[in-house]
């Protein structure tokens, strides 16, 4: 450090610069220099106006941009109260089909709909042993006395809901005002034209 | 020069006048807002801002053990109306504005909540009568999603909805007398409900929002106050389709029977989980109020205690088996009066002359003297501890609230007729769940598991607390235990009932009992409460199906419950997948 700063007193070069007037100096060189690091009066005026648009043209655009930005905002506002809505909307629609799954699939009706297909239940289980072909139990036809069995364990939820056999071709299920309930009524004779359905295996 | 200084100077004067003036009606201005009426400006500036909302923490499920919901939580609302404000109002029909008369509005506010017209007309004018400015009037509470939507949809302004969660019971009576049920008000009152009530308990939150003049949420402005918990959900060991059958079956036969009421359960013999506990009559907890007895509304195979009657023999007949003090084929002669030197008095429930019974003989002929003479090898004492072990005396461990631990004095304060009484199911009560259980821990090879109703409390993240334990307790040993389940099967197959419980194709172990029930004034009624325990396959036992029928007047014997025996086990092999093993059963001699 010591050494730099002995090379810098020892030049020439910038021996005016101690003195502080230029009028003393003669080397063109030296003034030269000088005068660029000197901003003019000229020079001085044109930049003020440009910084001062600059900065009303920033100000304008911060402004601008806020205002956008709030618009924007705002306009999300309203995006998110009307997804809100809908998403409400949309969940009471799943409680509702949710609620009429879970009821038609309670044990009641399952039974009261599959008598009314005629269905009965066989308690008297066999099994046929695939390894030798031996039947084990004793297999007994189910003897279906069981028809209007099915009211005697009550579900309140499933009144009004119609049975399969009740519900009209065209999709709409029954009226709900008929009112009364489902379980206990007569089974409907099932007709069936071209044999018993059966899934297509291959 | 002068002039514009004088004018400049006079600008510059009425400027700073006026400048102070501006600012100092800032200033009062200021200090009116921000002192003297900032707090209430404030509250209502929060006021018109701010909303405050309840967040509904939804209350646990009840589920069986394949997770089928018994016990639901759904969102209801009620439904009111302001009669103040109750006048025509128009709705823009088809792009048309129309003006809905007031007759028009009740009319289809009744056709959704199923009042008439008058009704909820007559709602509004009596609310008025009452007090001209009555602002509200309950039309309907908890009404369904779908009702919602047609009220809303009507778009009457005066027209006002609460949310108000509520409990759904899927499945209806199904499991409802062990389900329970909640008031109103949601409050749990019995059953489950009650039970696990710690468990199955939610709290409801508060949330703030901001909202602006359009009633729209500003975003960002939500502030959780107080956050809503979720219950934990029960679950239990029922399987909600073997019990639709088992009440159906039950229910059948008590009222082809004429029987007061009457229980079934069915128990897994490996684990003492219930598998199903079907009450008779039942309760839909949808419909509390269609039960009008509120005895009804409980479960009794777990609440009432009655003297259990014969089906106690099997335990009295391990107890001697395994102190060693018998064999199956040892041999009494048992009379149909039998007078011990103590001084009680023994009888048969008919009269027989003196029969040369085998101990499994007794039990084929379910003989009280005969019983009593086995009985009596063991001390007082010993049949006491015997009893306690296979837990009489105690609640079981089901968790069931208001469990009835039945009646057992101690052996010293028992009267010479009462020591004998109890080798055959007298001068004790016990629950429908304890014979059950008597039946497991015989079935299960002397080893009696706790009875197991809840398997378990289960959090939102999967946790599972409250699991009860599965440590079983050696009873008896297993060679008493096998041989008590031998003589079980002499009486399935030789017994009275025979013909009436056989279950084609498998081996099955049973036994009855005929008890006189207490008229609730010390003495006994005419009724019997009749029933039938037992266990299959014999040979290698999985359920136990225990079947109680209070008084059934059309036919007051055991005959009257051993269908309900054979059509539920029948179910619960078939159901089970419970294989007949083909092999014979054990050749057991009733006489000698």
């Amino acid at each position: 450090m010591s050494d730099n700063l002995a090379r810098v007193l020892t030049t020439d070069a910038l021996r005016p610069e101690f003195t502080g007037r230029p009028e003393f100096t003669e080397r063109p060189g030296a003034d030269e220099r000088r005068h660029i690091e000197i901003v003019s009066p000229s020079t001085h005026k044109r930049p003020r106006v440009v910084y001062a648009f600059s900065a009303v043209a920033c100000v304008g655009a911060i402004v601008v941009a806020q205002l956008l930005l709030s618009v924007g905002i705002s306009q999300g506002a309203y995006e998110i109260s009307a997804l809100r809505a809908s998403q409400v909307e949309l969940g009471r629609t799943a409680d509702s089909v949710s609620e009429d799954l879970i009821r038609v699939s309670s044990p009641q009706s399952l039974a009261a709909n599959a008598e009314a297909l005629g269905m009965v239940s066989n308690s008297t289980p066999a099994f046929l042993y695939l390894s030798d072909g031996s039947v084990r139990g004793a297999p007994t036809s189910a003897s279906g006395d069981q028809a209007g069995a099915a009211g005697l364990v009550p579900n309140s939820l499933l009144t009004g809901v119609p049975l399969v056999t009740q519900v009209t071709t065209g999709g709409q299920g029954a009226s709900v005002a008929s009112g009364a309930p489902a379980a206990g009524t007569a089974p409907v004779a099932v007709t069936v034209a071209d044999g018993l359905p059966s899934p297509t295996t291959r | 020069m002068a002039r514009t200084n004088m004018s400049s100077k006079r600008r510059v004067a009425a400027t700073v006048v006026v400048l102070v003036a501006i600012i100092g009606l800032f200033v009062v201005r200021l200090v009116d807002i921000q002192v003297v009426r900032a707090d209430t400006l404030s509250a209502d500036s929060l006021g018109n801002r701010s909303v405050e909302r309840t967040v509904y923490g939804s209350r646990g499920e009840i589920l069986d053990a394949n997770g089928v919901v018994l016990a639901g939580t759904v969102m209801r609302y009620d439904v009111a109306l302001s009669p103040k404000n109750a006048s025509p109002f128009t709705r823009t029909v088809d792009g048309v504005e129309t003006s809905i008369p007031l007759s028009q509005s009740v009319a289809e506010i009744g056709a959704v909540v199923g009042l008439s017209a008058d009704q909820v007309q007559a709602l509004i004018t009596d609310s008025l009568a009452d007090n001209p400015k009555s602002d509200y009037a309950l039309v309907a509470k908890k009404v369904g999603v779908d009702a919602f939507r047609a009220l809303y949809a009507l778009e009457i302004p005066w027209l006002t909805f609460t949310q108000n969660p509520g409990r759904v019971y899927p499945n209806g009576a199904v499991a409802g007398n062990i389900v329970g049920f909640v008031s109103s008000e949601g409050e749990a009152q019995a059953g489950l409900e009650a039970g696990e009530d710690s468990c199955l308990a939610s709290n409801n939150g508060t949330e703030t929002y901001e909202r602006g003049a359009d009633g729209v949420r500003l975003p960002e402005s939500t502030v959780t106050t107080e956050p809503a918990v979720d219950g934990s959900d029960v679950i239990t060991t029922i399987d909600s389709d073997l019990q639709f059958f088992v009440q159906q079956v039950l229910a059948e036969q008590a009222q082809k029977t004429g029987a007061a009421w009457g229980n079934v359960i069915v128990q897994e013999v490996k684990t003492g989980k219930l598998v199903a506990v079907a009450d008779y009559p039942s309760v839909d907890p949808n419909d509390v109020s269609a039960t009008t007895n509120p005895d009804d509304r409980g479960s009794r195979a777990f609440t009432a205690s009655y003297e259990p009657g014969s089906t106690f023999k099997a335990l009295t007949a391990a107890s001697v088996l395994d102190a060693g003090l018998a064999t199956p084929d040892s041999q009494v002669v048992a009379p149909y009066r039998y007078l011990p030197e103590n001084g009680a008095n023994i009888n048969d429930s008919s009269v027989h002359g003196d029969l040369r019974l085998t101990l499994t003989g007794v039990l084929i002929e379910s003989s009280n003297t005969g019983m009593s003479l086995f009985g009596e090898r063991l001390t007082d004492q010993q049949r006491y501890d015997y009893m306690t072990k296979f837990g009489v005396g105690t609640e079981t461990e089901s968790g069931f609230p208001g469990e009835d631990p039945g009646i057992l004095h101690p052996a010293e304060d028992w009267d010479n007729q009462t020591e004998y009484a109890t080798m055959f199911g007298q001068g004790l009560t016990t629950t429908a769940l304890q014979v059950s259980s008597i039946y497991q821990t015989i079935a299960n090879g002397g080893v009696r598991m706790p009875v197991q109703l809840v398997s378990g409390c289960r959090a939102a993240d999967g946790t599972l607390t409250e699991v009860p334990a599965a440590e079983g307790t050696q009873v008896v040993s297993a060679s008493a235990a096998r041989d008590t389940a031998d003589m079980l099967e002499m009486v399935y197959q030789q017994g009275w009932l025979a013909d009436t419980w056989n279950i084609p194709g498998y081996r099955a172990a049973a036994k009855t009992g005929t008890a006189q029930m207490p008229d609730g004034n010390g003495g006994y009624s005419k009724g019997y409460l009749v029933s039938v325990s037992g266990f299959a396959p014999a040979d290698d036992p999985q359920y136990v199906v225990s079947v109680s029928l209070a008084d059934p007047v059309n036919m007051n014997s055991s005959a009257a419950s051993a269908p309900i025996f054979q059509e539920v086990m029948s179910q619960v092999l078939k159901k089970y997948r419970a294989v007949p093993s083909g092999a014979t059963a054990p050749d057991l001699s009733g006489t000698w």
